[in-house]
């Protein structure tokens, strides 16, 4: 019915490393029909991207090496072009005209010194031999069709002066601007917010459909892959796992990895106590040669999402105790500004209002769900309550005190009592400190256990209970995993023995099947330590599975707070409703949620 | 653009009454008297005196700061006499009564030694050392910039470490011993064939007793100037090189099927500049106040050794109006770095 556009056979991608060879990608074999859109989902260092970089002839070399395999293009002739024998120059041909790539960063992506609209001119001038009239005519008309607002403006904009979503659509008006017949997006919308994701995903269908163009559309969510692709395959390790049908792979999965993916991303339609993760459907053990061994734990998704399935009438009863308690936090008027102009003598002219006369509380025991998208001003209210920031006007009673009023010395008593768990787990350790060190520099600090020995057991003992080794004591953060690091970032926190735990978007750099392992620990040490969490995410789906409460932000202001449940069936405002819509939901395969 | 130039201007002007401050202090709290130096030890009490009272060295120091400082200033209220105008030159903008609101060129007072003025002398040198500094530093940026392209490109290559370690030994080594060895071997034991000297200015009297130009006179001080700053801009640009393309901006670049040379000269190098403009900034200004010990070597007669033989000898005006000028163009410099940073890179722009 379609004709072959890419035939990819026994490639094997190795990587040199200071430990030796890895192979990223090992032994796969697919094909790509004209016009048609599959996906390839995996978590980090699956080989995903990997793939794509080889069709591309993007793998950096070294260290990285195309061990074996053959990737054959079909021109517009139906010839075979076999794409690893091309030469450097013979493959400019091909890339940017007849296959481009989007990448996951649309931040980094793009040259910082040029306009946005040269760099998209550059592509076209270079394989449709356009002049520059003719050529600029034609990025206005791509930028339109992006959907881009005011395209003189983005053309003469440099990519810092545009947002994230912005760029992305640059991104993708310079893929699509030589017409390709096979378009690779890797993992497009993973840095974006999901109501930008979900205009982002629908501009691609509407492109794909107009140009009749292939798409690989790679990502670490089935559930947006579900939104946009015909097939899926299934990376795992470095090999493709499961291949099939979007409809087939969610109704009959059949690789246990494909079944936890399915199972691991929080339901909108009812609560669960934890989420089922990966380890759920298998185990990997290595064995004598150091081979990974898997073993199947046979289960169905149903049964595993529905014995973790939560019994309405427990929560009722916790909620109720909860909120009949005096509130531990209370926020009254808070405002938090930035200076967003400033005139010839430094004084501000405008602001910014990243948190706008903001009042709300939160009872001991609970977790308060803050979400909204990048800019709404939840990260400076959760660094405000911290003290990161410095509020305006307001007052933050803490226990009925106001943290804006105290001292030095009762300000220093207070940061123990709140801690605060980052984003980015790659940024917020230290490199050049181990992880030992990181988690004990706070209790040196407090002095709050004297004696190495003793600090080392206490530290050890707080690595094992967010799921870390003793062995990794020593070791420095480059060793380990983004899920690892998040869970150095936890015990990091839990060192002072806090009470109140801000989590800001702890999850969000995480695969989602890492994510469901994070979620539950911290789920399973509210329980242990009777900690009170704010949890602050621009994921809806996330917000609403870990909080009691959840509190939606919109420009520096909340749009409405309430019972997270009700608000999820019965949103008030429209702003909610928004981000209700766009999380993904693998479209009709998921709609009722009978997985 | 213009409040940020003008904000620039008024630290600029700030930095330049610091400096004249703290030079001045230092050299009055000298316990040296500029008066008994210039008329050597057989002059009696009341010469030595008078000559004090000329140079205003009998006054209190703020009131000799505030007396250069109106001397200096390009913008002034003067009493409006034919002394004042024969010493400044000024144009009038607008009269006060006895007084008048006036600009100037600031007059930087006459040496102790000579009697010349200190601006004529100045000018006679400033040009030489320019044009050494220029030439050292183009050198620095054309070599350098190219060196550490290729061994960025190569990286961990034989010429990558070639590179590396050669620019680790120019930086190590000083200018003066740099200077002696180049003048010895090439203007000394080969000057037969590469018909260079030892000593020498660019320009000069010639056998005729007419000023003449000796061009050839600048190759080896330029080149003893210039190894340290190539050996810096070298390894500058060769890190700053590899941050660059490792970063995902070079790949979109490839994945746009753009060629090799356009991927690094166009997207990479322009982004790599950044600090090795700052570095070249930095070291052209160095260069004029420092090339000192070049200068000397080869008698070179610029700045750097007028400003030391002045010092030796107590000639304050001519010390204070090199120092100055020095500054002057530091800080001038330094803005023109600024700007050029908006151009090669537009989000300086918005900060």
């Amino acid at each position: 019915m379609f004709d072959k556009l890419l035939e990819v056979k026994n490639l094997v991608v190795e990587f040199a490393t200071d430990t030796g060879t890895v192979r990223a990608v090992d032994k796969i074999d697919f094909s790509v029909f004209r016009g048609e859109t599959i996906g390839i989902v995996g978590e980090s260092g699956s080989g995903k991207s990997v793939t794509s970089l080889s069709v591309m002839g993007l793998v950096p070399q070294p260290p990285g090496q195309i061990s074996s395999g053959t990737i054959t293009y079909y021109d517009e002739n139906n010839d075979p072009v076999e794409l690893l024998s091309l030469s450097e120059k013979e493959m400019n041909r091909y890339r940017g005209n007849e296959m481009a790539m989007i990448f996951q960063e649309p931040m980094t992506s793009l040259n910082p010194v040029f306009t946005c609209g040269n760099q998209v001119l550059e592509a076209i001038q270079l394989h449709l031999k356009l002049d520059k009239k003719a050529a600029k005519e034609k990025v206005l008309d791509l930028f339109e069709r992006v959907q881009l607002p005011e395209p003189e403006r983005i053309y003469a904009a440099y990519p810092h002066e545009i947002s994230g979503g912005q760029k992305q659509r640059v991104m993708i008006a310079m893929a699509m601007s030589c017409n390709p017949k096979l378009l690779i997006a890797d993992e497009p919308t993973t840095a974006l917010d999901v109501t930008v994701q979900k205009a982002i995903l629908q501009l691609m269908a509407d492109l794909k459909k107009e140009m009749d163009a292939a798409v690989i559309f790679i990502s670490h969510d089935l559930a947006v892959i579900a939104e946009i692709a015909d097939r899926v395959l299934v990376m795992y390790k470095g090999k493709i796992v499961e291949q099939g049908k979007v409809a087939d792979i969610f109704s009959r999965p059949q690789h246990p990895y494909t079944k936890g993916l399915l199972a691991c991303r929080p339901p909108l339609a009812y609560r669960v106590d934890r989420l089922p993760v990966i380890a759920d459907f298998m185990q990997v053990k290595k064995d004598d040669h150091g081979v990974s061994v898997v073993t199947e734990i046979p289960a169905s998704v149903s049964a595993k999402l529905g014995a973790v399935r939560s019994d309405p009438e427990v929560r009722k009863a916790r909620l109720n105790s909860l909120y009949k308690q005096t509130p531990v936090l209370e926020v009254k008027n808070l405002n938090t500004w930035f200076s967003a102009k400033k005139n010839f003598f430094g004084k501000t002219t405008d602001w910014v209002k990243a948190v706008h006369d903001v009042s709300f509380s939160v009872y001991p025991g609970e977790t308060l769900g803050l979400v909204g998208e990048s800019g709404c001003g939840k990260t400076t209210l959760g660094r405000s309550i911290i003290g990161l920031n410095n509020p305006r006007s307001g007052k933050i009673l803490y226990n009925g005190k106001d943290l804006l009023k105290m001292t030095a010395s009762e300000l220093q008593d207070m940061r123990r009592k709140i801690q605060i768990v980052f984003q980015d787990p790659y940024g917020s350790l230290n490199p050049r400190m181990t992880i030992g060190a990181a988690i004990s520099e706070p209790v040196r600090v407090h002095n709050i256990i004297s004696g190495k020995k003793a600090q080392k057991e206490y530290v050890i003992d707080l690595m094992e209970t967010v799921s870390l080794k003793a062995e990794h004591f020593d070791r420095y953060p480059h060793e380990f995993s983004g899920g690892q690091r998040q869970r150095v970032g936890i015990a990091r926190a839990l060192a002072l023995n806090p009470e109140f735990l801000i989590c800001d978007e702890s999850v969000s750099a995480l695969d989602v099947s890492v994510q469901a392992q994070v979620l539950n620990l911290l789920l399973k040490l509210q329980k242990e330590r009777s900690l009170t969490y704010i949890f602050i995410s621009h994921d809806l789906s996330v917000v609403k599975f870990m909080s009691d409460r959840m509190m939606v932000m919109n420009a520096g202001k909340i749009e409405e707070l309430d019972d997270a449940d009700t608000i999820y069936a019965h949103p008030k405002a429209d702003y909610t409703r928004r981000l209700i819509d766009a999380i993904p939901t693998g479209g009709d395969f998921t709609a009722g949620d009978n997985r | 653009m213009i409040s940020y130039l003008l904000k620039r201007l008024a630290y600029g002007s700030v930095v330049l009454v610091l400096v004249t401050i703290i030079i001045t202090s230092i050299i009055y709290l000298a316990p040296v008297d500029p008066a008994r130096l210039t008329f050597g030890q057989r002059s009696d009490a009341a010469t030595v005196d008078a000559k004090r009272a000329a140079l205003g060295l009998d006054q209190p120091l703020y009131i000799q700061l505030g007396l250069y400082l109106k001397d200096i200033t390009p913008v002034a209220i003067l009493a409006d006499t034919p002394a004042h105008r024969e010493r400044y030159h000024y144009q009038k903008i607008l009269p006060l009564g006895t007084h008048a609101l006036v600009v100037k060129w600031p007059y930087l007072r006459e040496s102790y030694q000579t009697g010349a003025p200190v601006s004529k002398i100045l000018a006679a040198a400033i040009p030489r050392t320019m044009i050494l500094a220029l030439a050292a530093i183009l050198l620095a940026a054309i070599v350098g910039i190219a060196l550490g392209v290729v061994a960025a490109l190569k990286q961990n290559s034989w010429f990558d470490h070639t590179a590396v370690t050669l620019s680790v030994a120019g930086i190590s080594l000083p200018s003066y011993v740099s200077a002696m060895i180049l003048a010895l071997v090439f203007g000394y034991y080969f000057s037969d064939w590469t018909g260079l000297e030892v000593r020498g200015s660019i320009y000069d009297l010639d056998d005729f007793g007419d000023e003449a130009y000796f061009w050839k006179n600048l190759i080896l001080p330029a080149i003893a100037l210039g190894i340290r700053p190539i050996a810096i801009v070298t390894q500058l640009t060769r890190s700053a090189m590899l941050e660059v393309l490792s970063q995902d901006y070079i790949r979109t670049a490839r994945a746009k099927g753009l060629s090799y040379y356009k991927v690094i000269f166009k997207h990479a190098l322009r982004n790599a500049l950044n600090p090795v403009l700052t570095a070249l900034s930095g070291w052209f200004a160095a260069l004029l106040a420092g090339a000192f010990f070049v200068e000397n070597v080869f008698d070179f007669n610029g700045l750097g050794q007028v400003t030391v033989n002045a010092l030796l000898s107590y000639d304050i005006p001519v010390v204070l109006g090199a120092v100055l000028f020095t500054s002057v163009l530091f800080v001038l410099i330094n803005m023109l770095v600024d700007l050029l940073y908006a151009v090669l890179d537009p989000r300086v722009k918005q900060s």
